[in-house]
Formats: C-alpha cells, sequence, structure tokens
C-alpha cells in the first residue's frame, strides 16, 4: 500500500469526522470563534473569545443557527461552556488525552471546517497562568476564528481544545481529559471553585542561621506580606509569618502555595509551618472558597 | 512514495522562470512545449524557462490574463515531464498537499502541509485553494500537489500565513481558452 496517499485520506477522513461536531461560535464582534460539542447540549469553547454573554449564538456543521446561553467559564484555562439545543447534532468522539505524547501528528481544525496540520511540541504546566493541568504547546498555526476548536489526532478523535489565547507567543491546547472536567465543574457549580486562604505573599531568603537549628533543606520561603479581613488567614496568620510548609508540602515560593491550594481542599483543616519571631510553629487553618469576583 | 520521492517527481515537473538571471517565479510544465505561470511571473514578451537538471529554453508568453493572475508560456525546445492534473476529484480538507518552487531563489524547494479549505477567502470572491502551508516569493506559479504527486492548483499568493493556489480546474478552463 502507498502509505502517504493514505495518510492523506486518513487526515482528511479525521477532518471529517471530527468536523462533525464542530461549530461555530458568535459571542463577540467580528471573527467567530469555534466550538466543540462536547456532551449532548453543551458546546466548549475559549472563554477569551465569549465576550459577550447575551445573544450568543452556535452554528452548526450544517449552517443552521441556534440560541446559546453561558454555563460557566475558567478563565484560567480559557474555557467556557455554552448550552445549546440540539438533540440531533453529533456529541464529539474523544481520544484519551493522556496518550498524546511530544512529536505525535496532530491537526487543529476551525469551524467550516478548516484544517491545519503539525505536531505536538511540548506538554507541561501553564504555571503562570495559575492552572495546575499540563497543556499542549502545538507547532502549527492557530489561524484567526480557531481558538475553542477541536485538537484532533491522526484518528479523527478530540484529544483538546485549542487556544491562542492563553499566551501571547504559544499555540496551546487544553487536553480533552481536563476539559472534560472543567466541564463537569462548570455543569455542577457554574464556576470553577478556588481554594484560597486570603493571604498575600512574597519570597523571601531563609536565613542560614536559623535554617541550621531548624534543619530546613529550603532555601527560600514565602513571607506574608497582605492578610484579607474575614479570610480563612485571618484567624491564624499574621503579617510577617514566614511560610515555610502547608499541610507538609514545602512552600518555596508563592506557586507552592497555589498548587497546595487545589479546589478538592475546600473546607479541609490543613497545618501551616510557619515562622513568627525565630520561633517556628503550626497554625491550623481551614482552606476557604474563593468568593466570586464581579466581573 | 514518500515525500523525498515526491519532491523528486515535482521537480521534473516545475521549471524556473528566468528574469535578468534570476529566478522571477515557478511554473508547471503543463504540456509538450506549454508551461504554465502566474501572470505577475511573466511579465515580459518573453521570458527564459530553466528545468531541473539545468536545460534551459526560450518561451513566449502567448497568453496573460493579469485579473485570473495566469500566464501561458508557448517553449517549443523545452524538453522533459509534464504535470499529471488532478482534474476529476474534490480536495479534501486536512489532505496532505506539497508545493515545490525557489523561494527567494532557493530551487526546488519543497514544503509540505495540508488543505486548510477549498474556497473564497470573502463571500462572493473567486475560489481558491486555501493551504497550511508556507510559501515565499519564488513560489508563486509552481504545483501545488497532492499525495499521489498530481497537481491540485498553481500557487499564486499569500493571504496571512496561508497560501493560496489557483484550482486546476480554473487554470485548465484558462489554458483551453489560451491555446
Amino acid at each position: 500500500m502507498d502509505a502517504l496517499p493514505a495518510l492523506s485520506d486518513g487526515l482528511a477522513t479525521a477532518v471529517q469526522h471530527a468536523g462533525r461536531a464542530l461549530c461555530a461560535v458568535h459571542a463577540r464582534p467580528r471573527v467567530p470563534s469555534s466550538g466543540v460539542h462536547w456532551r449532548p447540549g453543551l458546546v466548549v469553547t475559549a472563554s477569551h473569545t465569549v465576550r459577550v454573554e447575551e445573544d450568543l449564538a452556535v452554528v452548526r456543521p450544517d449552517g443552521r443557527s441556534v440560541a446559546a446561553t453561558l454555563v460557566g467559564r475558567d478563565p484560567a484555562l480559557d474555557l467556557a461552556v455554552l448550552k445549546v439545543e440540539a438533540a440531533d447534532l453529533p456529541v464529539a468522539d474523544l481520544g484519551e488525552s493522556d496518550g498524546v505524547h511530544v512529536g505525535h501528528m496532530v491537526l487543529a481544525l476551525g469551524a467550516g471546517p478548516r484544517a491545519s496540520w503539525g505536531v505536538v511540541s511540548a506538554i507541561g504546566p501553564a504555571r503562570s497562568r495559575n492552572a495546575e493541568s499540563d497543556v499542549f504547546s502545538l507547532d502549527l498555526t492557530l489561524y484567526a476564528g480557531f481558538s475553542g476548536g477541536p485538537l484532533v489526532d491522526a484518528r479523527g478523535l478530540v484529544v483538546g481544545i485549542n487556544t491562542s489565547g492563553m499566551s501571547r507567543n504559544l499555540q496551546l491546547a487544553v487536553p480533552a481529559k481536563v476539559v472534560s472536567r472543567v466541564v463537569d465543574q462548570l455543569v455542577r457549580h457554574g464556576r470553577i471553585p478556588q481554594a484560597y486562604l486570603g493571604v498575600g505573599t512574597q519570597v523571601v531568603r531563609v536565613p542560614e542561621t536559623v535554617r541550621e537549628p531548624l534543619h530546613l533543606a529550603q532555601e527560600t520561603a514565602v513571607i506574608v506580606i497582605e492578610v484579607q479581613p474575614g479570610s480563612p488567614a485571618s484567624s491564624g496568620l499574621l503579617i510577617g509569618d514566614v511560610v515555610l510548609s502547608l499541610d507538609g508540602h514545602t512552600i518555596a515560593d508563592p506557586f507552592d502555595l497555589r498548587a497546595v491550594l487545589r479546589p478538592e481542599r475546600i473546607g479541609q483543616r490543613i497545618t501551616a509551618s510557619v515562622l513568627r519571631a525565630g520561633q517556628r510553629l503550626d497554625v491550623p487553618l481551614t482552606v476557604g472558597e474563593r468568593p466570586p469576583r464581579s466581573r | 512514495m514518500d515525500l523525498g520521492a515526491l519532491a523528486t517527481e515535482l521537480r521534473r515537473i516545475t521549471v524556473a522562470v528566468l528574469g535578468d538571471d534570476h529566478v522571477s517565479g515557478s511554473g508547471v510544465a503543463w504540456a509538450p512545449g506549454w508551461v504554465v505561470t502566474n501572470a505577475h511571473v511573466a511579465r515580459e514578451s518573453h521570458v527564459t524557462l530553466q528545468r531541473a537538471d539545468g536545460t534551459r529554453a526560450e518561451a513566449r508568453v502567448m497568453a496573460r490574463d493579469p485579473e485570473e493572475d495566469l500566464a501561458l508560456l508557448h517553449a517549443p525546445r523545452l524538453n522533459g515531464a509534464e504535470a499529471t492534473l488532478a482534474d476529476n476529484g474534490e480536495v479534501r480538507v486536512g489532505s496532505l498537499i506539497v508545493a515545490v518552487g525557489h523561494p527567494f531563489g532557493v530551487r526546488g524547494a519543497m514544503t509540505a502541509g495540508v488543505v486548510h479549505a477549498v474556497g473564497p477567502l470573502v463571500r462572493g470572491g473567486r475560489p481558491w485553494i486555501q493551504a497550511d502551508l508556507k510559501l515565499a516569493p519564488g513560489n508563486s506559479g509552481g504545483p501545488l500537489a497532492d499525495a499521489h504527486g498530481r497537481v491540485i492548483g498553481v500557487n499564486t499568493m499569500v493571504a496571512g500565513s496561508l497560501a493560496l493556489a489557483i484550482p486546476v480546474s480554473r487554470v485548465m478552463r484558462f489554458v483551453a481558452k489560451a491555446r
């Protein structure tokens, strides 16, 4: 068999297959974005492309336009979920996004369908965005209107949602498994609950004279520079406290703090190990849920 | 056939259009003695063509349509292979495509990508094969081919990161009228 024509046909069939659940999302002026019919009646798109929250419309692959409402959004992962009435619209065939590796051939699709081809160039945490999940970095072009569209493997299975809105320079995709988790949470709560303590912190070097008697391996920790009134932290932490660890996890910088404060910890009692006035002490805290910010 | 073999085959049907001894663009060996290129590549009444093996032939510009951006060149002494045209099938979005030409004067360079879309860029505009691959000046007039090496279009311009090619059916209509 001739390998190249077979690959070519395979890619075209992959586009066709994934295109059955691919919609155009009209939620901003000018260029519509893309969206994927993820579960019956739920379309996933990129949050940054949902600029208005009323009079949203989704155009199906057959060209019919249906009204949509916003279920919720996760700005950290640039995802939004829309509700539509589309009983006969096929849902996307999801692939195992854990099976996606660097170097895999992938297609990014935009409503139409339009296609872009390349490889997965890296997989890693989107740390700067305060998102705990790994994301795919893509070596391909995300054309205008491609954000919110599917990342498709060579078999036509949807393995992620693409966005050019999460990074200034990178073309990224959120893995399908993470998208499904976000959809679950947004359907259940209408929002992504965020764990918080209510402190502002900054990295601080722990002096040798302090580290040695306490047998501390870490060279840095975080110093509390703000305690929000009425927050979980206000019951135990003081400005000037140096937080060394939280629930046994070493805190070397503010990112470590965020990594420990995962949504499932909301309501849990945890212990902060802090330095206060040269003494080490344990402070019990209850992780709270960050109150929704006004938009 | 692998990509290397595909490149070799396409280089045989891709000519360089020379102006003052530098490459002004590419051309497709369309039929014995006939070459198709872009109108913006063949600006004079006569041009020199060069095959990948270095042989040269003089050509007369027989027809030139600046609006279509196509030109038909007659080169009776040009020997060698001619293009196989993909004139019977639809062009599928996502299918593999390759372009061969002389971007920035680099002879016989190949780029690979996929079909991005087929149709006009704006409503009511002319239809293009919109290609997700990288073209540069010097690619103009050269072939865009499918995974079998059949020519599906003539590379013509770039819009942002998209490459635009005139569909082969449109080129065939132009050639039929011009000859």
